[in-house]
């Protein structure tokens, strides 16, 4: 009996997972779910029905699924379950057999104010995924949303070999060392700031970690160093993906090499902005593509012709541990509170988050600054994921524009 | 200046709903038991530079009220 997932005190196994698939008799056609194991479930049962399906973040507000124009009564749409899974063997020949027609789509924030959509199909999800007999005995830790890219790479990589998945997410922190002992867990994927919440809490070493991965933020050294310490025997690597295209390189320290598999595919600008092939991203109808290449916005700095270190960001979207934001989305939200006459969303850089959110507003003569600071958070809260509301308020009597008119966000 | 930590730390515990503290206890955990998350204490991080200009994380990863006084008197900051 393997375990599957493990999520607050249920152990799945694999057995229990066939018999939950074979018992559900709708697949929702959005995936709009808090309990991973729900969310996973749901997933593979699409697949192997073929279905095309879309996944949201469970905390999204109306507001924000009106902003990704999407429907309230389409959330209620189903499809049926047709198949019955035999055995393993039986889950795995039906995903083989329905893979062409199923289809998942995400969504990005964008860069121009409304979110991407990005439709991807199997073959583009599990580019990076490995399996051979030398994975078999991974056990990972599930430490994204699995509900983004991120997580779903981890979830790809652990069920395509039938690895136990023991999600500590959400997990209470004081929890998770313990977890990862009783579980033996072999491999971590997380961002910087997951990394940074879980260290003061792992009190001794964890010497079953063999592979630690970062991803969705700036390289940190110190982070390595701090990690090592209670991962002593863990390969510590970078990687780099995003939405668009999944995940594409992987490093060691900060250099990151290009694979010959697709060297040809990957392109520098002469500003150094980092290109993509089309062939190598899941399908949207809003990607700008430059001819046949998506621009990443990303500057990267080349070492040699296949490495190369990331060096800055090209557009507004601010990360946010790991999570990226665009400003304008948040600035429309705080426009519509009364009051409020102008505002501008920026950046603070710190070491435990990356960034935060700040803000500085403008609001009509008279009103009290204390108490509308509390208002507008108290709104944004009904209205935005948390780690889209800004943490400081400034009260300003003018927005400094640049000489085109734009607002200057640094 | 521990007055000016106790207020901002009571900024960050009260905006983002949690309970205020009422006496700064040294060797009480910003997480276990002020409660803070990482978007917390990327604010209060954020929130003491801008009263001090020093970053508190500068050296490492800090837990408990003290270790902030202590890494703000050792500036001779009051």
């Amino acid at each position: 009996m393997k375990l599957f997932f493990h999520y607050k005190d249920r152990d799945i196994t694999y057995e229990n997972l066939i018999e939950d698939i074979n018992k559900t008799e709708e697949i929702n056609k959005y995936i709009f779910e808090k309990d991973p194991y729900e969310i996973l479930k749901q997933l593979i049962t699409s697949i192997i029905n073929g279905n095309k399906i879309t996944l949201l973040d469970s905390d999204f507000s109306k507001e924000e699924l009106k902003n990704l124009e999407i429907i309230e009564s389409e959330l209620e749409k189903t499809y049926k379950n047709n198949n019955k899974v035999e055995n393993i063997e039986d889950l795995f020949n039906k995903i083989e057999k329905n893979k062409d027609t199923w289809e998942l789509t995400l969504y990005t924030s964008g860069t121009t104010g409304r979110p991407k959509k990005v439709r991807h199909n199997l073959e583009s999800l599990t580019r990076g995924v490995k399996v051979s007999e030398k994975y078999k005995n991974n056990i990972w830790a599930f430490a994204y949303n699995p509900t983004h890219f991120a997580g779903l790479q981890v979830f790809f990589q652990a069920f395509y070999n039938q690895n136990p998945m023991i999600y500590i997410f959400d997990m209470n922190r004081k929890e998770v060392e313990n977890v990862l002992r009783r579980y033996n867990v072999t491999h971590i994927s997380a961002t910087p700031t997951f990394y940074r919440t879980i260290l003061p809490y792992i009190r001794e070493v964890v010497p079953s970690v063999e592979r630690a991965t970062m991803g969705g933020e700036k390289y940190d050294k110190n982070l390595e160093a701090q990690l090592l310490k209670v991962f002593p025997n863990a390969d510590l690597r970078n990687v780099y993906a995003s939405t668009e295209a999944g995940s594409i390189f992987s490093a060691k320290g900060d250099v990151f090499s290009i694979s010959p598999r697709i060297a040809d595919k990957v392109r520098f600008a002469e500003d150094g902005e980092l290109l993509i092939h089309k062939s190598l991203l899941g399908e949207s109808d809003t990607f700008q593509l430059d001819e046949d290449w998506y621009r990443t916005g990303d500057i990267v700095e080349m070492i040699d012709e296949s490495h190369f270190k990331f060096v800055s960001r090209k557009t507004e979207m601010i990360n946010i541990g790991g999570y990226k934001v665009n400003p304008h989305e948040v600035e429309d939200e705080i426009k519509k509170i009364d009051g409020v006459v102008d505002v501008i969303v920026k950046a603070r850089s710190n070491r435990i988050t990356g960034n935060i959110l700040v803000a500085e507003v403008k609001i009509n003569d008279g009103i009290d600054k204390r108490e509308k600071e509390k208002e507008i958070t108290k709104i944004l809260e009904k209205r935005l994921q948390s780690w889209k509301i800004p943490r400081i308020f400034t009260f300003v009597d003018n927005i400094e524009l640049t000489r085109t008119g734009k607002k200057v966000r640094k | 200046m521990e007055n000016k930590i106790k207020e901002i730390i009571n900024i960050v515990l009260e905006k983002n709903n949690k309970e205020k503290i009422e006496e700064l206890n040294k060797e009480a955990s910003l997480r276990d038991d002020l409660g803070m998350d990482s978007l917390d204490l990327a604010e209060l991080t954020v929130r003491i530079e801008d009263e001090y200009d020093i970053d508190i994380f500068e050296d490492g990863i800090i837990d408990k009220v003290g270790e902030i006084i202590e890494k703000i008197s050792k500036r001779g900051l009051k």
